[in-house]
């Protein structure tokens, strides 16, 4: 069974300068193939334990394993999102998803398929070609999906992918994820600020709480796979919407916002 | 230049169709021309203040196809701008990298380079002068000078302020510093980058036509000079319409490589290159989807 928990954080921290905590005595175990849900309000940390967990910055304290192995920095196979779509202007479609290949020198025939085949998955059929500025911001993130799933890596950090985007194209990209990592594979991990939108996506939601950053809870969702929309309306829906509210008030009740 | 009016400065000027347009342009043209001309033939303007345009541009058909004593000029004044800009250009963004990259460089060194920038320049003439001479490696050591700094700033602040995600997106990919400065620094700084040439273009030349005046055998400065010299009006407004010339061919230039270069930047641009990719992508790899 150890073989299936791809993340464990014990004690982890972060601390920023003197005074910010960040992230403090986070303990958490990740099953492989499972998809987590960070949520909480803004500045709790939540940006910070993702960056942690990917190798882009050191932790002050804990243990944080990936496949059990200390995280020492970047590695190839964890991937990353943005808000943002960060697509480099001067590239079409195609040759922004390359890039990873690009990085790692691993640019071939069977990787412009992939590439093509990716951009095909996350529905750009005919905007191979197409620049970033000649995209909407939907479509922009399209490509960033597409390049993520480019990367080969099974551990996908999403840190509020599609929170700058309006609500119909949201929910449509939120399906079109939970269709792309389904299966025991990809392990996922995804912020938001949104706690539907948490409970809706997820098997396991990290509710997170501020100053200092800490996770709160950790609520299993049971909810029936593959989700649709209409479960939001549902009791048990609610019930978990509930849960997650009272972890969050409780922590801010009396709390200066 | 056209693309000003569509919605930039002229916004609310009605629109015209091209006909009247062309007829708008040729009129005022006519009023400030035929005024000018009509006030100078009337002696309402005096010729050695300013001389009629019709005695300019005689003066430039002479100095054209008459004599044809202009084209030494010009070509020594381009070569010296063009050759001064090279050089400046170089250092300015030779050392600009160097800023970029090297901490150390950037904290202690590149501060010269800002206070050697509001020493004015031009100011140096008699010095650069003294120690590059009379003849075209003073001019070309002025011009260099005098547009370093734009090219420099411009280059130092396009690769320093790179956006911080796409940072983090290079580092989780595993790239190295030299992937990441040609693939991500380089790109993104050369809008910043191509105006600041576009500035050190305009100062190669102004560095060029004073260090002319200070002291030449030829170029178009020392030209205008010597008309001057000898109350040669018609002469000195025709060198100055010449200076005029070069200064627009170089800016047309500049223009020209900002159109070919930032095709991102534009929509035309970014169809005509997109599909020029596709053919080139089909050419190479097939259809994946067949
Ligand atoms: N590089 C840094 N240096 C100093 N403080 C930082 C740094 N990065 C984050 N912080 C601080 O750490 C705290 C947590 O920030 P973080 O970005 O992780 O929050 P977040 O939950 O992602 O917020 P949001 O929902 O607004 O994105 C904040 O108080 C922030 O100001
Ligand atoms: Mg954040």
């Amino acid at each position: 069974m150890a073989e299936e928990l791809v993340i464990q954080g014990s004690a982890l921290g972060k601390q920023f300068g003197e005074n910010v905590i960040a992230v403090e005595d986070a303990n958490f175990t990740i099953p492989r193939g499972s998809f987590i849900s960070l949520v909480g309000p803004s500045g709790c940390g939540k940006s910070t334990l993702l960056r942690l967990i990917s190798g882009l910055i050191e932790k002050s304290g804990g243990d944080l394993l990936v496949r059990n192995a200390e995280v020492v920095g970047p590695r190839s196979d964890i991937g990353m999102m943005f808000q943002k779509a960060v697509l480099l202007d001067w590239r079409t479609s195609i040759e922004n998803v390359l890039l990873p290949d690009e990085i790692r020198g691993t640019i071939d025939t069977d990787a412009k398929k992939r590439a093509w085949d990716h951009l095909q998955l996350v529905g750009l059929k005919d905007f191979e070609f197409s620049f970033p500025r000649q995209l909407s911001g939907g479509m922009q993130q399209r490509v960033a999906l597409a390049r993520l799933l480019q990367t080969g890596a099974d551990i996908m950090l999403l840190d509020e992918p599609f929170g700058a985007l309006d609500e119909f194209t949201r929910e449509r990209l939120n399906d079109e994820l939970l269709r792309i990592v389904e299966g025991p594979d990809i392990t996922t991990i995804f912020v938001t600020h949104n706690i539907q939108e948490a409970i809706y996506l997820a098997d396991q939601v990290f509710v997170m709480t501020p100053r200092p950053g800490r996770i709160a809870a950790q609520i299993e969702i049971d909810l029936p796979t593959p989700r649709n929309i209409d479960m939001t309306t549902t009791p048990e829906f609610n019930n978990y919407v509930q849960q997650v509210r009272d972890v969050l008030a409780g922590h801010l009740d009396g709390q200066p916002l | 230049m056209s693309d000003i009016g569509s919605d930039g400065v002229l916004a609310g000027v009605k629109e015209l169709s091209p006909i009247q347009k062309l007829a708008m342009h040729g009129l005022v043209f006519l009023i400030i021309f035929g005024g000018w001309e009509v006030g100078a033939r009337l002696g309402y303007v005096n010729e050695l203040i300013l001389p009629a345009p019709t005695s300019i541009a005689y003066r430039l058909y002479e100095m054209f196809f008459v004599t044809g004593s202009i084209y030494w000029h010009y070509i020594i004044t381009m070569y010296e701008a063009t050759m001064g800009f090279i050089i400046g250009v170089s250092i300015g963004m030779g050392l600009a990298i160097t800023a970029a990259i090297s901490p150390v460089f950037r904290r202690y060194w590149a501060p010269y380079a800002v206070v050697f920038n509001v020493t004015p320049g031009i100011a140096v003439t008699p010095f650069i002068i003294a120690w590059f001479g009379f003849g075209w490696s003073s001019k070309i050591a002025l011009a260099a000078l005098v547009c370093f700094f734009p090219p420099f700033i411009n280059t130092l602040t396009g690769l320093l302020h790179i956006d911080k995600d796409a940072t983090e997106l290079f580092r989780s990919l595993g790239s190295t510093k030299k992937q990441f400065f040609w693939k991500c620094q380089i790109p993104s700084a050369l809008p910043i980058i191509i105006a600041g040439l576009k500035l050190a273009m305009t100062g190669a030349l102004i560095g060029t036509i004073v260090a002319q005046f200070f002291s030449a055998s030829e170029g178009v400065g020392i030209l205008m000079q010597r008309f001057a010299f000898r109350l040669n009006m018609d002469g000195s407004f025709a060198a100055l319409i010449v200076m005029s010339l070069m200064g627009l061919s170089l800016f047309t230039l500049m223009e020209y490589m900002d159109y070919k270069v930032l095709y991102w930047r534009r929509h035309s641009r970014m169809e005509e290159v997109g599909s020029k990719r596709k053919r080139k992508w089909f050419a190479e790899n097939g259809d994946f989807s067949a």
